[in-house]
């Protein structure tokens, strides 16, 4: 078991100018589990292959536990590494598979007998060990994937994209059985993913990238209540947070008929800054349905803003509904979510409140959170 | 094959029912060209292999016939299935030609394979300056026929002390299969995916045990391909042994290769020739190779279509 350390390691790619990696910073804690979250090519899955010594790292460096392994080989870091097409040996047999790292270190054969016998015993692949990976569906290469990783005992675990190629069932159930296993056996793990949803479900903590730069790190929840700035607000959370840029006014912003409070020095900081605008972003499911209650700007309207409903997606548990509003003069698209049983219909008008506490207010020019 | 897919499109009511008649009559057309296309090629092809098959097969019953046989009337059947003639073309030394070829070939393909899968490995997956440059040069071998080098490979085998033994014809075969076998194994590594080769490495594979234990199984069907085209190739070698494998004094040992001792049995006889001796040699000569081709067919087909299915 040990820790990890990006620090500020850089990578550029020979005959670019922008590096693929600029200065990643991560200290991962011994035995946690780290999901590198982010759009395609945002530079996530090279900073698992810098760390699996697959790629160089140009600047900076990579500690495994105390040690620097910014340029050691791949065999010498004591990492194991899940492949996204799971590069299982097609000429082996599952047991050899998983055994060939432990027969290269020298381990007698009836050592990596337990141990290969052991790994299948926790991923149920003991009646395949004899089989040759042709022969195994996909949901099972994964796991002798996974097995492979598992019986060389290793510091940490990287894994790339393991769950792409299964089908959205397979992926649903397996992603809970990898979360399960690393929490058991307690090996610090990477984990490299394109999807949010994978990224919040599995991680202790959850680092997106975006264009080779760290965007955030912290706890899915936190990321989830806090996004740190425009980028993470519209990546993290599904369907996405609704972003809308509204006018500076005394006391908060504007937001259709209501005044939504922000933090005054932070609006201060961004009017100083030449902002008249700043970008409010309120998850679907902070928005609240007005029924007159709500306190509102002009007597004659509503509180909130007015959804002309486009489409409405029933998901049984909740609906949400996808409409258009006007907002300071232009027409946004907006998705709130709506109790399972009271969905409206399409055409219908929504007004909407954002409730108080849940909002999330970004610089529009630099897209720095500025609320708390 | 045409009325199971018409019925239907004609029983849809609407504007597609006038697409219908059409769309199977196209159908009907395209079928018919196949056919003609296939009397065509069919016909091509079966002329094709009577023209491979037939010669082969004459030499075959030529070996069990008589000279005068041979001379007077060709297209009778062999009167007599003795394996005479198999038994005088032995005596006259093809069991010491196989030998001789076989020795070489052993070490010879041996060697390309090991050297030419070897070079062609490290020039697809590792980059390093010079890797493309590197790479033409060994493909650039292919484009140069080695007859032309005849004079200068002589005397360079003359002044290694080469002349007539085993090493010299070997490395010359070596070197004359390189080029294709590293062009060929170049564009098969290639096509194998690099995360199993980045497993290897990170399973805790030196470079060398990486290529040993986990490229070249991957790489077998094009191995067994390209190792077939060698042997048939160095098999049939006769301007090399002829130049480079000739008894320099009275006391060298003959090392003919088969192709050699085979014109030695037509020439041997001089004015009396034995025919059915000299087609039996041909015949023992084509066996191996038979056998050889026969034996690693599949792995041919496997070699010549990996890559397009996973």
């Amino acid at each position: 078991m040990a820790t990890v350390t990006f620090d500020k390691a850089t990578r550029v790619y020979p005959g670019s100018d922008r590096p693929a990696v600029d200065q990643l910073e991560i200290d991962i804690a011994d035995g946690e589990f780290l999901v590198l979250v982010g759009p395609s090519g945002c530079g996530k899955s090279t900073s698992l292959r810098m760390l699996a010594g697959l790629e160089d790292v140009n600047d900076g460096a990579i500690r495994i536990g105390d040690r620097d392994v910014t340029h050691l080989p791949p065999k010498d870091r004591d990492i194991a590494m899940v492949f996204q097409n799971y590069a299982l040996y097609p000429h082996m047999t599952v047991a050899d598979n998983m055994g060939f790292a432990l027969k290269i270190a020298g381990v007698n054969k009836a050592e990596i007998r337990t141990r290969v016998e052991e790994a299948a015993k926790i991923l149920d692949l003991t009646e395949f060990l004899g089989r040759k990976p042709k022969a195994l569906s996909g949901g099972q290469r994964q796991r002798v994937a996974m097995g492979r990783a598992i019986v060389r005992e290793p510091q940490v675990f990287l894994m790339d994209e393991p769950l792409s190629n299964l089908d959205a069932k397979l992926r649903v159930q397996t992603r809970t059985q990898i979360a399960g296993l690393q929490r058991r056996l307690g090996t610090t793990t990477v984990y490299v993913t394109h999807d949010q949803v994978e990224a919040m479900t599995m991680g202790d903590r959850v680092a997106v990238l975006k264009d080779g730069l760290l965007q955030q790190v912290d706890s899915p929840r936190n990321m989830y209540d806090r996004p740190a700035n425009l980028f993470v607000a519209g990546f993290i959370g599904s369907p996405a947070m609704n972003l809308v840029e509204v006018p500076v006014t005394d006391g908060g912003v504007k937001f259709g008929n209501s005044i939504v409070p922000v933090n005054r020095e932070a609006v201060a900081a961004a009017v100083e800054k030449g902002d008249r605008t700043v970008t409010v972003g309120v998850r679907p499911e902070h928005f609240d349905i007005a029924d007159g209650e709500a306190k509102s700007l002009s007597k004659d309207e509503p509180a909130g803003i007015a959804v002309t409903v486009n489409v409405v997606e029933e998901l049984g548990a909740d609906g949400y509904v996808y409409g258009t509003a006007e907002v300071s003069g232009e027409q946004k698209d907006i998705v709130v979510r709506v109790g399972g049983r009271s969905v409206p219909l399409k055409g219908d008008v929504l007004h909407v409140v954002p409730r108080a506490g849940e909002t999330h207010v970004f610089s529009t020019s630099t897209g720095e959170r500025l609320s708390d | 094959m045409s009325t199971p897919i018409k019925d239907p499109i004609e029983g849809v009511d609407g504007p597609r029912s006038s697409a219908g008649p059409r769309r199977a009559s196209q159908q009907e057309r395209f079928a018919d060209s196949g056919r003609v296309l296939n009397v065509f090629s069919h016909g091509f092809l079966a002329l094709w292999a009577v023209l491979i098959v037939l010669p082969i097969l004459w030499v075959v019953l030529g070996s069990f016939k008589t000279d005068a046989q041979i001379g007077g009337s060709a297209w009778t059947w062999p009167a007599d299935w003795s394996f005479g003639a198999f038994q005088r073309a032995w005596d006259k030394g093809v069991g010491g030609f196989l030998l001789h070829t076989a020795i070489v070939l052993v070490f010879s393909v041996g060697l390309t394979m090991l050297f030419g899968s070897m070079a062609a490995y490290v020039l697809a997956r590792y980059e390093f300056r010079g890797n493309r440059a590197l790479y033409f040069f060994f493909v650039a071998g292919a484009m140069f026929p080695p007859y032309l080098a005849l004079v200068p490979l002589f005397f360079m085998l003359k002044n290694f002390g080469m002349l007539n033994t085993y090493q010299g014809l070997i490395l010359v075969y070596v070197a004359y299969s390189m080029p294709f076998t590293v062009f060929f194994m170049y564009a098969f590594f290639r096509t194998l995916p690099t995360a199993l080769h980045e497993a290897a490495m990170l399973d805790g594979c030196s470079h060398t045990r990486a290529f040993f234990q986990v490229m070249m199984p991957l790489a077998k069907p094009g191995l067994v391909s390209v190792g077939i085209f060698n042997v048939l190739g160095q098999w049939n070698q006769y301007i090399l042994p002829l130049t480079l494998m000739q008894k320099q004094s009275g006391t060298d040992p003959d090392r003919s290769v088969l192709t050699q001792g085979l014109v030695n049995l037509m020439f041997q006889s001089g004015y009396k020739n034995d025919m059915p001796a000299l087609f039996a040699g041909m015949t023992i000569a084509m066996v191996p190779v038979l056998v050889v081709y026969l034996s690693f067919q599949r792995q041919v087909q496997a070699g010549l279509t990996a890559g397009t299915l996973k």
